[in-house]
């Protein structure tokens, strides 16, 4: 039985590949185009986001990670010629070795709930603060931009064309929602969850609580930091806040938990209402009125979280399985009264 | 003279402190825009004062008025529905105001920076060069919280936020009414945003941006000292204060919000109550 | 004075209590036993608010309460001592009996009750400024006890005051408890020590798995061989 479903989900997700594959054949739009990259894009850093956050680590600074992503494969392009692909991989190890000396001490001093939040945050204001005060390579403030080469180069990742980056980028988006079902189905993933449940029942049962959290973070903050780099390339265009610090911190989980965290889709989903809602604002308002489309947008915002407090596929699919439970009550009372 | 302006400093941000710490501790939320607020402040007092042409003194009192029902109207259409959802939630409803209030400032005001000009004359003190300004808001700051001190100690109003803050339902169990607590508190702490402004307005330019590293230093401020701890709010202010000038006075600006910072992480690692924190 | 009728209180999903039933008539000091987890402390969180029974309903002097919230039943004169007191562990005694009479009637009365608490309990008077943290087992339930009655209640609803305190301390507790009924206020006593509670009682109920499954006077207790034995420990 298993098997069949296995492999009819597996033809669904296929066909969905397929039909997300084949859009740009359909949509000649460039904006739309540009649009779905985006939400490809932050669908991954929020994703990575919630490889974490669904095991109750709250992190309020994968912004660090996005920044030094960002900024780390720009600049050794910049300077050194380094092929944002290398220059990616180098940014996701620096952004894993900072979180590894982080995580770890706050791991094993039992930095938890609201303080690792905080520090996290601390984290990501950090990096911006750092950001702007090395200004002789990053520009501060000013921000920085990907010197273009001026032609199209797979190697160099740049392209006036959308299309590169739209297929480069669902596929980096495909590889972290497998990454999140490899977690899923690992033996980390359980011992996660008895610690998000209760970190002292789950070290007294022998669970190494710290290798495990270490492990979840550098996996999440290595995968942010690509994000960062892909976001970099894509834009050509970062500033500190832009790419790191307190704001856009907090917009990572946001768009995790409108779509709802403990799913596999949800962060995607989330993603995307984010940056539609965003954009559909703007244009609705208007350009020059960029900060009234910033703060209906915050008014959104808020209001989701009040009404949808496990995210709109959190929220279906809640509403979805406590249907079936209660019909499964209901044929399991008739039966007993036979 | 920098280690003098740290205390100076200090004095205000306790202000800050106190605010952050009792809604933490009566409404158990982390209020994300806190500096926002701040910045808010005092643009209403730039506005009252230079626009509107209000007696210096009466713009402070009528914008900290307005700030304590911008605390009320955040009770009522964000805190209130939130109060029995999880944490996560309730903090990034509280940073969607970051959003809602810069960028009204934005709109309202312009991106361009603002002052108030107030030539205030710089006292003496052998080789000490006090600003006014500086004395002024520290004065003023440890006036407040005296005030604030006997107003806990000595009013039932005080000691039924104290209750709230140690155990809410033993406190509904003596007739607190918690939605009134709640609202007291909030429209308390927003106030105090309103007084923070006023000591800020011959001291700071403001601009849309300006909140954020407030909002910031004020979290530090609250977990450094202990979430809930007044005293412990207090003490950590002065620590902040103090390290920020200090730092700067020798390198830049960044580099000491930075230094800061990491002192923080650093206390967190070593002692994740804060200083004056319990162990839960 | 207060009348249950057939409430049925949950906790999440967990049904607490099934169709239960009791009264208590003014100036009345009545008893709920049972084991533990029997449901005796959701009844009354039930009656002071802090639960809001499913169905059924509960009364107080004929009017409808069981939907009003905590702090409107103190206003009504319903007090709770929860088990172990839970003071204010901060708070001086002083302020816990201060805090205690909140409500408004009990603030226009408060010089008298304070006299009034100073004369039951004489060691408050020493204790006055002293955390109520710091207190011993036994003082803090007398300070519990004397910050309810701060409240001017007509009902006082006591959840185990005898537990965890050593025997001579809680001879005085019922001594205390007795003070209670001498003095005309309702009592509505939860105890685990049914012996020592039912010789205060003026009327018993026994829970068991959040259902009534006796109830009398005294002797109708000690009347009744296996209740004696299951539940009294005779």
């Amino acid at each position: 039985m298993k098997n069949i479903f296995g492999s009819k989900a597996n033809i669904l997700i296929g066909l969905v590949a397929l039909a997300i594959l084949l859009i740009p054949v359909f949509v000649k739009s460039q904006y739309v185009i540009h649009i779905i990259t985006l939400i490809f894009i932050w669908g991954l850093i929020a994703t990575a986001w919630s490889y974490m956050g669904r095991f109750g680590l709250v992190s309020l600074g994968n912004g660090a990670f996005m920044g030094i992503g960002a900024y780390v494969s720009v600049l050794l392009f910049n300077n050194s010629h380094l092929s944002p692909w290398i220059g990616m991989v180098v940014g996701g190890i620096a952004a894993v070795i900072i979180v590894g000396f982080l995580g770890y001490a706050c791991f094993r001093s039992g930095v938890v709930g609201d303080y690792f939040g905080l520090v996290t945050l601390a984290l990501a204001e950090v990096t911006a603060l750092a950001i702007v005060a090395l200004r002789e390579w990053t520009a501060g403030e000013l921000g920085t931009s990907v010197i273009s080469l001026g032609t199209t180069s797979l190697w160099y990742l740049q392209s006036d064309q959308k299309l590169l980056f739209f297929y480069i980028a669902f596929v980096f988006m495909a590889g972290g929602l497998y990454l999140w079902k490899i977690i899923d189905d690992s033996k980390m993933k359980r011992a996660l969850a008895a610690i998000g449940e209760n970190e002292t029942a789950a070290a007294a049962l022998g669970i190494n609580v710290v290798k495990y959290k270490m492990l979840i973070t550098m996996i999440s903050a290595f995968v942010t930091a690509i994000g960062g780099s892909l976001y970099a390339q894509y834009i050509t265009y970062i500033n500190p806040h832009t790419v790191s610090g307190v704001a856009i911190s907090l917009s990572i989980p946001f768009k995790a938990i409108i779509g709802g965290m403990f799913t596999m889709l949800g962060p995607v989903i989330g993603s995307g209402i984010i940056v539609i809602l965003e954009e559909f604002f703007r244009i609705v308002v208007g350009a020059e009125f960029v900060s009234i489309s910033q703060i209906i947008f915050g008014v959104a915002l808020i209001s989701l979280i009040i009404f949808l407090p496990k995210g709109l596929y959190g929220t279906l699919k809640e509403r979805r399985e406590s249907k079936i439970d209660k019909q499964r009550k209901r044929a399991f009372r008739e039966k007993s009264m036979e | 003279m920098a280690l003098v302006n740290g205390i100076l400093l200090g004095g205000v941000l306790a202000l800050l402190g106190f605010g952050m710490n009792l809604m933490f501790g009566v409404v158990k939320i982390i209020h994300m825009a806190y500096g926002q607020f701040v910045m808010l402040g005092v643009y209403l007092i730039y506005t009252f004062y230079t626009l509107l042409h209000f007696p210096l003194l009466l713009s402070c009192a009528v914008v900290v008025l307005v700030m304590a029902v911008v605390g009320l109207i955040t009770q009522r259409f964000i805190v209130s529905p939130l109060l029995s959802s999880n944490r996560l939630n309730q903090l990034l409803a509280l940073a969607g105001l970051i959003l809602i209030v810069e960028n009204f400032a934005l709109f309202a005001w312009g991106a361009d920076y603002i002052t108030i000009q107030l030539n205030l004359p710089i006292i003496q003190f052998g080789d000490l060069f006090i600003r006014t300004s500086f004395l002024m808001g520290f004065i003023g700051a440890l006036i407040v919280l005296g005030l604030l001190y006997l107003f806990l100690k000595k009013t039932y109003v005080g000691l039924a936020i104290r209750s709230a803050t140690q155990d809410m339902e033993m406190a509904k169990l003596m007739g607190i009414k918690p939605a009134s607590i709640y609202y007291i508190t909030l429209a308390l702490g927003s106030a105090l945003t309103g007084v923070v402004a006023s000591f800020f307005v011959p001291i700071y330019a403001v601009y849309p941006q300006f909140g954020g590293s407030f909002t910031v230093s004020a979290f530090i401020i609250v977990v450094l000292g202990g979430m809930g701890n007044l005293m412990g709010g207090f003490i950590s202010a002065f620590i902040i204060g103090i390290v920020t000038s200090v730092v700067a006075v020798v390198t830049t600006t960044e580099i000491a919000q930075i230094v800061v910072l990491v002192l923080f992480i650093a206390i967190m690692i070593v002692r994740p109550q804060g200083l004056l924190g319990e162990v839960s | 004075m207060i009348r249950v009728e057939n409430i049925c209180s949950y906790y999440g999903e967990f049904q607490s209590l099934h169709d239960v039933s009791l009264e208590v008539k003014a100036g009345h000091t009545v008893i709920i036993v049972g084991s533990n987890g029997a449901g005796k402390t959701t009844i009354l969180k039930s009656i002071c608010g802090l639960v809001h029974p499913r169905s059924g309903a509960v009364y107080f002097e004929d009017k409808r309460i069981d939907q009003y919230h905590a702090h409107q039943l103190v206003d009504l004169g319903i007090t709770m001592v929860p088990e172990g007191g839970r003071l204010f562990p901060k708070l001086t005694v002083d302020d816990n009996l201060k805090i205690g009479a909140y409500n408004k009637n009990a603030r226009i009365h408060f010089h008298e009750s304070l006299e009034k608490v100073h004369s039951l309990f004489p060691i408050l008077k020493e204790r006055a400024k002293q955390e109520a943290g710091l207190l011993s087992g036994g003082e803090r339930q007398m300070v519990a006890i004397a910050r309810s009655l701060m409240a001017c209640p007509k009902l006082i609803m006591l959840d185990e005051p005898s537990l965890g305190l050593a025997p001579k301390v809680v001879s005085s507790v019922f001594e205390f408890i007795r003070r209670l009924k001498e003095s005309n206020y309702s009592v509505l006593l939860v105890e685990q020590n049914a012996n020592k509670a039912l010789e205060v009682a003026d009327y018993g109920y026994l829970i068991e798995s959040g259902k009534l499954i006796f109830e009398g006077k005294k002797e109708d207790f000690d009347k009744n061989p296996f209740i004696k034995k299951a539940y009294l420990g005779l």
